[in-house]
């Protein structure tokens, strides 16, 4: 590892790249502006490599399509290391003088031999060789990933697996190359940055520091501000036990989102306080106490931060309607109810200059310089004359040396068995957001994906003895849904695919929420299921007959 | 660095980089030459000829958008070449012929606007006889977003390049022959029967409005104020122009190419799922539940002393510990900020999270 979690480099850089190493982010889909790019990429003669599950659209112009079991990652990737070793491609001067670890890493790595990689990822020996060999030759080499490496119990290993590749082969502070999570959501990276973080107050200042605390604490008055706190994976199960009485949500709907989300909807029928802030009704606004209407981005000023650091102006256009209000005078009005002397701020900018006079990383921006910085100012932004940072670590990582961290492959928490054959990931589609409460309400994102559905390889659906179109039922340990099977060439046999945007048949009551040790991320991408055909008894493949429901107790 | 030289545009000592366009130093010197097929995203195609310049030692008129400049030329636009300035006539008469005009005998404008009727002020049009070319739209597209009108297309194939080589799903391809071609799909299905994605970039990138945008196909563009803003959907940061007439956001634009960090593109979501702004099912009072289980609309003073004494309470019984704050990678920092201030300084727990921990 080498620093926070951002991208390194810069979307605009990504047309000037030689090689894109791409896992676990279907990027036309969900990041569809940075596939742009990667597809100018792709037709200026960079070389592409996708590593994904399911065939995505990337992957049709991809030279090399590594389409692995899901959850062997970690497998895949040290494999890959091991090559770029065996084949004297490290590069021994950045290994030298940039990182630590190294010897304890190349001693971990001879246990993830090609032959066993291709066994347990089902990638050819052959391309998994041919992709490590790229990677490391190629020095203008990036590697873009998303929520496909971090939604498992492993997702942690998964990022470890990708920053030794990276340090390996030197591809940081190099324009165009380094290591590139693309955030999901418009301000992820903004929230973070703003200290929406159990463990860092804002600008990735430290909640276990004592010295943070304190400076904190004495700019808000109150003396010193409280350390670390829980992650919301650990808040909704604090929440499942009866421990944490009382929630304040803004803007999120947290039972469509969570894994295994039976649970928490029970629980949330028994919380002693619940407050909703948000612009629509959603799955979780009906357990709500009160109701606080927010504001859309179109009805409000503020900033957002995106994928590559750049710090950009939200302007209103509009009003909000009715009653509703922005957001952040609906939380200074709080703040002040509880007996909290906020501020009377007048406008975000206000707001945004606290944040930045408290943060060294952001310091050097404001709203009037953004004013004059069209494309947004990137951070770190030192000062009132800094133009920002495009691409980090130039002349090595910024916390110093680079740490080689050796992992061991661990099969995701759920594996498919004789009750739950198939193997479930969840992700999304292009044409619906998250939730959906926004892009459910436009016609033409509904026209092309309008329902909910559930990608089948062709070989299983003969199996099961269901059709294209029908409807199924999809069942977990968790719970069932119903979807209409799409059959589809994208994803393997033994593997089924649904998005997790259709609140009334919600893929989150399927998933697993075991979580990763060290983020507490959900297991989203892997989790055991079984399709029940829901017409009359159908006969199976091999002549036996099938119940109609085999799984009574959905 | 690259390699730079001198060239002369209508006179004026310019300096040109190695493998620059001439139209490409004419505009940095500020140097107008009118162009329909000009795309800065896409490769040049010299297929408008609009932008037909005289070069030292062509015996032809050359496209300036495809011709690299070179040390030591001599370049002359319309603004002091008679012959430049007569073939444009010529053109945008021709263009007209086959084109949709207003009652004042302009090329109409559209509410994607038309960047024919500027060029045709700006020259001494001809009156030729109308052509009613034999070009075909397809009636049979039911997709909610793009509509094609054949009467305004100028065949300058800005949209099939840009749905080639930015998009690069090759949904729309130029069909026919002669003065039937026209912009059309594999068997002329309609958009939603195609690999189409409905990111709308064909509507961007058409100079005379012949793509529009169905929901906003009424509305002029001098009739709306753009707000520059960033889009609310995933982290890429597209920069966005919110159409806002009357109060509501009526379209979507995207900036310049070449201006920000989405380069002018936007997808389906950016550019179309606006109608969420505007929609009824918005939350629009503040609601307290009753003791009959039902959310009842309240005012903002009964709801904020709510929920801060629910919190507070909550607080007190079973500690800060009990309570959490989630607060959402969707609202803006200075939001995201004051809800960590909240929770910190004034319930001091470190319990807060935003929705993508992941």
């Amino acid at each position: 590892m080498f620093g926070a979690g951002a991208m390194t480099n810069s979307i605009p850089e990504i047309r000037d790249t030689e090689l894109m190493f791409v896992i676990g982010s279907n990027t036309t889909e969900a990041h569809p502006i940075i596939a742009m790019e990667m597809k100018v990429a792709r037709q200026r003669g960079a070389k592409l490599i996708v590593a994904d599950p399911r065939k995505i659209w990337l992957a049709e112009h991809a030279d090399i399509h590594l389409q692995l079991t899901p959850g062997t990652d970690v497998f895949l990737l040290n494999a890959m290391a091991k090559v770029i070793v065996d084949e004297g491609l490290v590069d021994r001067d950045f290994i030298d003088k940039h990182t630590e670890g190294w010897p304890a890493l190349r001693d971990n790595l001879a246990k993830f031999t090609l032959e066993e990689a291709e066994r347990v990822t089902g990638c050819k020996a052959e391309d998994i060789k041919q992709a490590a060999i790229w990677y490391a030759q190629y020095k203008r080499a990036g590697i873009y990933y998303t929520l496909g490496i971090t939604e498992h119990t492993h997702g942690t290993d998964n990022v470890y697996s990708l920053a030794n590749l990276v340090l390996m082969t030197g591809h940081l502070g190099v324009r165009s190359a380094g290591m590139n999570p693309l955030r999901g959501q418009n301000n992820v990276q903004g929230a973070n940055d703003a200290g929406c973080s159990p463990v860092f107050y804002p600008g990735y200042q430290k909640c276990d520091d004592e010295s943070v605390r304190k400076k904190f604490g004495e700019a808000w008055g109150i003396g010193e501000g409280p350390g670390p706190g829980k992650n919301l994976n650990e808040m909704m199960k604090l929440v499942e036990h009866g421990e944490m009485q009382a929630l304040y949500i803004m803007g999120e709907d947290i039972v469509i989102s969570e894994p295994n989300c039976n649970v928490l909807e029970e629980s949330l029928k028994t919380i002693e306080f619940l407050v909703c802030q948000d612009i629509f009704p959603n799955m979780t606004t009906p357990f709500a106490h009160v109701i606080l209407p927010g504001a859309s981005f179109a009805e409000k000023d503020g900033v957002f931060t995106n994928s590559d650091r750049r710090v950009q102006r939200v302007r209103k256009g509009v009003n909000p309607p009715g009653n509703a209000l922005p957001d952040w005078e609906i939380l200074i009005d709080f703040a002040k109810a509880v007996g909290y002397d906020m501020p009377q701020y007048q406008h975000p900018g206000e707001i945004y200059a606290e944040l930045a006079r408290l943060s060294p990383n952001f310091s050097g921006i404001s709203y009037e310089r953004l004013e004059e910085y069209p494309r947004g100012l990137q951070w770190p932004c030192k000062s009132a004359d800094d133009p920002g940072s495009d691409y980090l670590h130039k002349g090595g990582p910024v916390i110093g040396k680079g740490q080689f961290q050796s992992v061991e492959y661990r099969p995701s928490a759920e594996l498919p068995d004789d009750g739950y054959p198939l193997i479930l990931s969840t992700g999304r589609v292009l044409y619906q957001y998250n939730s959906a409460t926004q892009t459910r309400r436009d016609a033409g994102t509904n026209a092309k994906a309008g329902e909910n559905f559930v990608e089948v390889h062709p070989d299983d659906a003969e199996k099961y003895g269901i059709m294209d179109g029908e409807t199924v039922r999809i069942v977990s340990r968790r719970g069932g849904i119903k979807a209409k099977v799409w059959l589809s060439g994208r994803v393997q046999k033994g593997c089924v695919w649904m998005p997790m945007h259709f609140a009334e048949e919600a893929a989150n009551r399927l998933t697993n929420d075991a979580g990763d040790i060290v983020t507490g991320t959900g297991e989203y991408k892997v989790c055991a299921v079984d399709l029940v055909p829901l017409r009359e008894k159908k006969k199976a493949h091999g002549g036996a007959e099938l119940q109609a429901v085999r799984h009574p107790e959905h | 660095m690259s390699k730079t030289f001198n060239i002369k545009i209508d006179g004026k000592e310019c300096v040109a980089l190695q493998g620059e366009t001439v139209l490409q130093v004419a505009r940095r010197e500020g140097i107008e030459i009118p162009t329909l097929c000009d795309d800065k995203r896409l490769d040049p195609a010299g297929a408008c000829r609009a932008c037909l310049v005289e070069i030292d030692g062509q015996r032809r008129l050359q496209p300036s958008c495809a011709w690299k400049a070179a040390d030591g030329q001599d370049v002359k636009t319309h603004k002091v070449s008679e012959r430049v300035q007569r073939h444009q006539d010529v053109l945008v008469s021709l263009y007209m012929a086959d084109h949709k005009l207003d009652c004042e005998g302009l090329p109409i404008e559209t509410g994607n606007g038309n960047d024919l009727r500027a060029w045709a002020k700006d020259c001494s049009t001809l009156q030729l006889e109308p052509v009613n070319a034999p070009r075909v739209a397809r009636p049979g597209d039911v997709n909610p977003y793009i509509e094609f009108d054949p009467e305004l297309c100028v065949l300058c194939a800005r949209c099939t390049r840009y749905c080639d080589e930015i998009e690069a799903v090759n949904a729309i391809t130029l069909t026919g022959r002669g003065s039937e071609t026209t912009i059309g799909t594999a068997g002329m299905r309609g958009l939603l029967d195609t690999s189409c994605e409905l990111c709308g970039g064909c509507i961007d990138t058409c100079p005379t409005g012949a793509l529009i945008e169905k929901k906003a196909e009424k509305t002029l563009p001098h009739e709306v104020e753009k707000v520059r803003t960033t889009c609310n959907y995933c982290g890429v940061g597209c920069q966005m122009d919110l159409n806002v007439k009357d109060n509501e956001v009526v379209r979507v634009t995207s900036p310049e190419p070449g201006t920000t960090v989405n380069d002018g593109n936007l997808c389906i979501k950016g550019r179309f799922a606006y109608d969420f702004i505007h929609h009824k099912d918005r939350f629009t009072e503040p609601m307290i539940r009753g003791e009959d289980g039902e959310l009842h609309p309240t005012t903002w003073e009964k709801a904020i002393a709510f929920a801060a004494e629910g919190m507070k309470k909550v607080a007190q019984r079973h500690g800060p510990e009990a309570i959490g704050f989630v607060s959402s990678s969707r609202c803006t920092g200075e939001e995201n900020y004051l809800m960590q201030k909240i929770a910190r300084a004034a319930f001091k727990t470190g319990n807060v999270h935003q929705c993508a921990a992941t």
